[in-house]
């Protein structure tokens, strides 16, 4: 009888979250018997994980970690008139070492969903794979596209899960559906989800939230929301350190997303300087 | 011990603004009318700038205290220094003065924490100038500036729209971007600013709308 | 400097002056703490060519200033049918803790064999790279103190790497370094391999220089960037050398070559 109380007494979603795991599991999962990505994880055996990952994975509390876990990035996401817009930049850093230059961080959950990534690096990537695996399944179970605001709510309920135990992200979900029109949802690992016409996420944020704020009106055209959105990228990368390499840029419409590119910062910063005269703190020759 | 801690602590008290823009033929100079002490705001009609001479305005930040006694010890200098020699210092030789003041201070036993924006213009030619001077008396000549969490809002704004040859009101119209920036996005309130603008009839103080409620998209 | 002496407690003789029991910041005895890893040194390299992917890694195994092994491979052959490995057609190069390594590489190779026995097929590199990735996260609250390369040729037949964080995040680059040099490695490989710094001579000058063209390496070329990278990495740091292992796989299947490195 009490069994049966407990397995009902919990919340839906805990029914396929199990944190630990035994031998006998690995195992079978080994053996293919488990589904894969079974939200399975292996658990150091000792009474508080969370503080031990913190001091064997966190660079800010503990800068000896001997784990770096990739960090540090600008993205941004705003709603307009065409659609929305979705840059970031592509530096991952481990500590003050650059990892790579060429990271991808937006993520095609699927032809019209869009995930950003900021925070580290493997979490993003990990969950919004997840995360397509769940709209996908919706799609099926239910014979149409699922939501954005539902499959923002996935992810939201799903990192709330698993508050405390460590996992870093700051992701936006953008995608246009027939119920919603354009839609921008922004998640991060505290469980904090919410909609929005324009975030930025990650050490740059401010300084693209600067560039952006300032003339970003719902009415612009395509061609101008795409020129800000790579100039607020741009202008974090220049101020920020943990920011840089090339310039991702994304436009979601009606139809579904389009790749517009994936530019390097240099020349851009260069042009944007010798032709606009901006950046005037830069000296221009280079002797 | 922590004392000491408490007073490093303070200069990073980011919540005040100091901002600076040069132009074609003056120097604009804005800081944060908020004077704050924990979680109180003391007064919302602090100025926190000194005029040093004609052609020279320096606005400050940091420690209670510390700040008006520094500004004006270099005031006092500033002034000294013009009556007897009948002429001012031009403001890169003040701005070089006040860096050797808060060097030395910063070797002694009980230092300024201090964090400077010094503006000017050379009466002759009317360049202006505007020179960057943190706590630990580094100095950099800039064509804009800003200290605090101001740094983090405003610096990508003015990279993109600070040319050298803009007019007065031009620089104006920048500065409100970046304070309705700060509006936007900080999370408290610094009770509007005190602008300020270094031309070559002297400094003058420039009306600014405090009151201009600015929400995010 | 600070290596002067010998840490052996056996050897007599001029050695640190403070005792060795852990002591905190503050001068108090350390209690027992979880400490589950530990760092075997080592680096490894790999580069993706047009029709051919080269996976590196020197022999030597440390811990501390001791040097355990000068020959504990690194490079492991991942999915053949057989223990031999023979008929393997994907490389993984682990660097870090050498026993993480080890069980990730264990785990990885029963899961490809697994999928070629029910599946009458090898796996493809990308399938294994995604595979990889979950892998490691899996153990996401508890990580393997790794950083992983994975090397073969994708399904079009060109040369693939795919890299990885710890905790499982991934990426397919042209070339990769990783361990202890990686550091000291991955700038040489940024101006070898992806021609960063390099202009078109004559091209002009200051803003008017040209980017010198990107074109994939020919596998001698490659070959010989590999031994340069891992003779400079020995001579600047000290938990590189011994031996460098060096795996190719082409169409034809995996070449395995065994170089000499400085021992000192």
């Amino acid at each position: 009888m009490d069994s049966l109380v407990s397995r009902y007494s919990r919340p839906a979603y805990e029914e396929n979250e199990v944190a630990f795991r035994d031998e006998e599991q690995q195992d079978l999962e080994l053996m293919g018997a488990a589904p894969p990505l079974s939200l399975k994880f292996a658990m150091p055996p000792i009474a508080q994980p969370s503080s031990w990952l913190r001091a064997a994975t966190d660079d800010r509390s503990n800068p000896d970690c001997p784990i770096k876990i990739a960090h540090g990035t600008t993205t941004l996401a705003f709603r307009f008139q065409g659609g929305i817009i979705v840059a970031t930049d592509s530096r991952a850093t481990a500590g003050n070492w650059i990892a790579s230059q060429t990271v991808k961080k937006v993520i095609e959950i699927n032809s019209v969903l869009l995930g950003t990534m900021a925070g580290g690096a493997a979490d993003c990537q990990y969950w919004l794979a997840w995360l397509g695996m769940q709209c996908r399944l919706h799609e099926l179970r239910h014979k149409r596209r699922i939501s954005v605001a539902a499959a923002s709510k996935i992810l939201a309920n799903l990192v709330y899960n698993y508050k405390g135990m460590g996992l870093s992200m700051g992701t936006m979900c953008a995608g246009v559906t027939k119920e919603e029109g354009p839609a921008l949802y922004y998640v991060d690992s505290d469980g904090t989800r919410l909609a929005g016409n324009l975030f930025c996420v990650g050490s740059g944020q401010t300084f693209a939230y600067g560039v952006l704020d300032a003339e970003y009106r719902y009415d612009l055209s395509d061609e101008e929301a795409v020129e800000l959105g790579r100039r607020s990228i741009l202008a974090a990368t220049h101020r920020d350190a943990y920011s840089g390499g090339f310039i991702n840029l994304y436009h979601v419409k009606e139809a579904g997303w389009v790749k517009l590119g994936f530019e390097d910062t240099n020349p851009i910063f260069w042009k944007t300087k010798l032709e606009k005269g901006e950046f005037t703190n830069v000296t221009a020759d280079l002797n | 011990m922590t004392a000491n801690n408490t007073r490093t602590a303070s200069v990073h008290d980011y919540k005040e603004v100091l901002l600076g823009i040069t132009g074609k033929d003056f120097t604009l100079i804005a800081a944060s009318k908020a004077a704050m002490r924990g979680a109180t705001v003391l007064k919302a009609t602090d100025d926190k700038t000194r005029q040093l001479n004609k052609h020279t305005l320096m606005a400050f930040s940091g420690e209670a205290g510390d700040t008006v006694q520094f500004a004006e010890y270099i005031q006092a200098n500033s002034q000294l220094y013009t009556m007897r020699n009948e002429t001012d210092l031009l403001p890169s030789a003040v701005a070089h003065f006040v860096r050797g003041e808060l060097a030395s201070s910063l070797r002694s036993r009980k230092p300024y924490n201090v964090n400077l924006l010094l503006g000017g213009l050379d009466p002759i030619t009317h360049k202006p100038a505007l020179y960057w001077i943190d706590y630990l008396a580094a100095l950099a000549p800039v064509p804009y500036a800003a200290h605090g969490y101001a740094q983090y809002y405003c610096l990508s704004i003015l990279d993109k729209h600070h040319h050298p040859d803009i007019t007065l009101v031009q620089g104006i119209k920048i500065l409100n971007m970046c304070t309705d920036e700060l509006k936007r996005r900080m999370p408290i309130d610094f009770k509007g600013m005190t602008v300020k603008a270094v031309t070559k009839d002297g400094v003058i103080d420039i009306e600014f709308d405090d009151d201009k409620i600015v929400k995010s998209a | 400097m600070a290596a002067m002496f010998s840490q052996n407690p056996v050897m007599n003789g001029p050695n640190y002056s403070f005792s060795d029991a852990p002591r905190t910041a503050n001068g108090e005895f350390r209690e027992h703490r979880f400490n589950p890893y530990s760092d075997n040194g080592g680096s490894t390299l790999a580069i993706a060519g047009a029709d051919f992917t080269i996976v590196a890694g020197d022999t030597r195994s440390t811990s501390g200033y001791s040097i355990n092994s000068r020959y504990t491979p690194k490079v492991f052959k991942i999915g053949g049918t057989t223990s031999s490995q023979d008929d393997a057609t994907i490389l993984l190069s682990v660097v870090g803790f050498a026993a993480d390594g080890e069980a990730l590489r264990d785990r990885l190779d029963a899961i490809c064999k697994i999928y070629r026995y029910r599946h009458g097929k090898p796996m493809s590199v990308t399938a294994c790279a995604k595979r990889l990735s979950t892998i490691l996260y899996q153990k996401r609250f508890f990580p393997y103190y790794v950083h992983a390369i994975l090397g073969g040729l994708d399904e079009e037949g060109k040369g693939a790497v795919f890299s990885y964080d710890p905790v499982g995040s991934y990426e397919r680059e042209q070339c990769r370094a990783g361990g202890a040099a990686a550091s000291l490695i991955t700038p040489f490989l940024d101006n070898q391999v992806n021609f960063k710094n390099q202009y078109v001579p004559g091209s002009g000058t200051g803003h008017d220089l040209k980017e010198r063209e990107v074109v994939p390496l020919v596998r001698r070329d490659a070959e010989i960037l590999v031994k340069d990278a891992f003779d400079g990495a020995v001579e600047r740091h000290i938990e590189v050398g011994d031996g460098l292992q060096m795996m190719t796989i082409t169409k034809d299947g995996i070449e395995e070559v065994l170089l000499p490195l400085k021992r000192d």
